[in-house]
């Protein structure tokens, strides 16, 4: 599959909701603060309101389900929603869980982006499939996203 | 992107349900009856029930909504959900629905997509991101679906 960089986001997350256990597993809200995304078509920042809707389901995968919204430097407002999931060895979950930086290629951290835009410059993003490979870290996330050609 | 082969699945869809424009844009329904599957680690074929969601949006890209169940050839069903987008040249889009043979690298037919099953065997289904490529036919598409490592 073909499949080139689209861009790279990094998200400021508040602390955790921690909703506990609800019927479809163990519910935790992340808010979004802020953030920014740089690549070689668009830049700008990550608005603060959004929020990533985590779900460790029994088998012990954390699934994602990220809502933000961008914007770009020249001012475009870009609606940004992902599902993704996460999972890897226990050591290494659970020294995230404490807030350590782990090596991102020791656990599977992958989403789907999917974008929203009104604007002609950025409507591309409106046609394409992405996967993006993200990273935790201890106040949000980084997601290197990259286009299926 | 580092991906590799999961499998070729061929659907067999029968005069789709058209049911014309709806407020998000305009709605046919591919209703699947049957297919097949083939991977290195996992064969077999699609059960009849299943179907495509699809949504011709005002800026002429097609939104694919499939779902369907897979048995595979020791018992097992899986269930695949896929979202995707279809968009190409007006002339190239017009041969497929006329049912001409059209090489697939003359259009934009990629699916993001997820699985379920409870069978232990193809439990890695339930941990993994996936994405295809597809290929319009008259008989229904053939999509190469990669697992995103």
């Amino acid at each position: 599959m073909n499949s080139r960089p689209l861009m790279t986001v990094r998200i400021a997350a508040a602390p955790s909701q921690k909703l506990g256990a609800v019927p479809h597993g163990i519910r935790s809200i992340i808010p979004v603060t802020g953030g920014d995304f740089e690549g070689r078509r668009l830049r700008g920042k990550v608005l603060p309101g959004g929020g990533d809707w985590l779900l460790l389901r029994s088998d012990g995968v954390l699934e994602l389900d990220l809502r933000v919204t961008l914007e770009t430097d020249d001012h475009t407002l870009i609606h940004m929603t992902f599902q993704g999931l996460r999972h890897g060895p226990p050591d290494v979950i659970a020294a995230l869980g404490r807030g350590e930086v782990m090596d991102p290629a020791s656990y599977y951290f992958r989403t789907l982006p999917r974008f929203e835009t009104s604007t002609e410059k950025y409507a591309f993003l409106n046609r394409i499939i992405t996967v993006g490979v993200g990273e935790t870290r201890p106040d949000g996330a980084i997601h290197k996203i990259d286009e299926i050609l | 992107m580092n991906s590799r082969l999961l499998m070729t699945l061929q659907v067999v869809v029968p005069p789709p349900q058209k049911l014309g424009a709806v407020p998000h844009g305009t709605r046919v329904i591919a209703p699947i009856t049957s297919g097949t599957f083939e991977g290195p680690r996992l064969r077999g074929k699609v059960l009849p029930g299943g179907g495509d969601w699809t949504l011709l949006r005002s800026d002429g890209a097609l939104e694919l909504d499939l779902r369907i169940t897979l048995e595979t050839d020791d018992g097992a069903l899986i269930y695949i959900t896929s979202f995707g987008l279809h968009h190409g040249p007006p002339e190239v889009l017009a041969a497929l629905a006329r049912g001409e043979s059209v090489s697939p690298s003359q259009y934009y037919f990629r699916t993001a997509l997820r699985f379920e099953t409870s069978a232990p065997k193809y439990a890695f289904l339930n941990r993994l991101i996936a994405i295809s490529s597809g290929d319009r036919r008259a008989s229904g598409p053939i999509y190469t679906i990669e697992e995103i490592l």
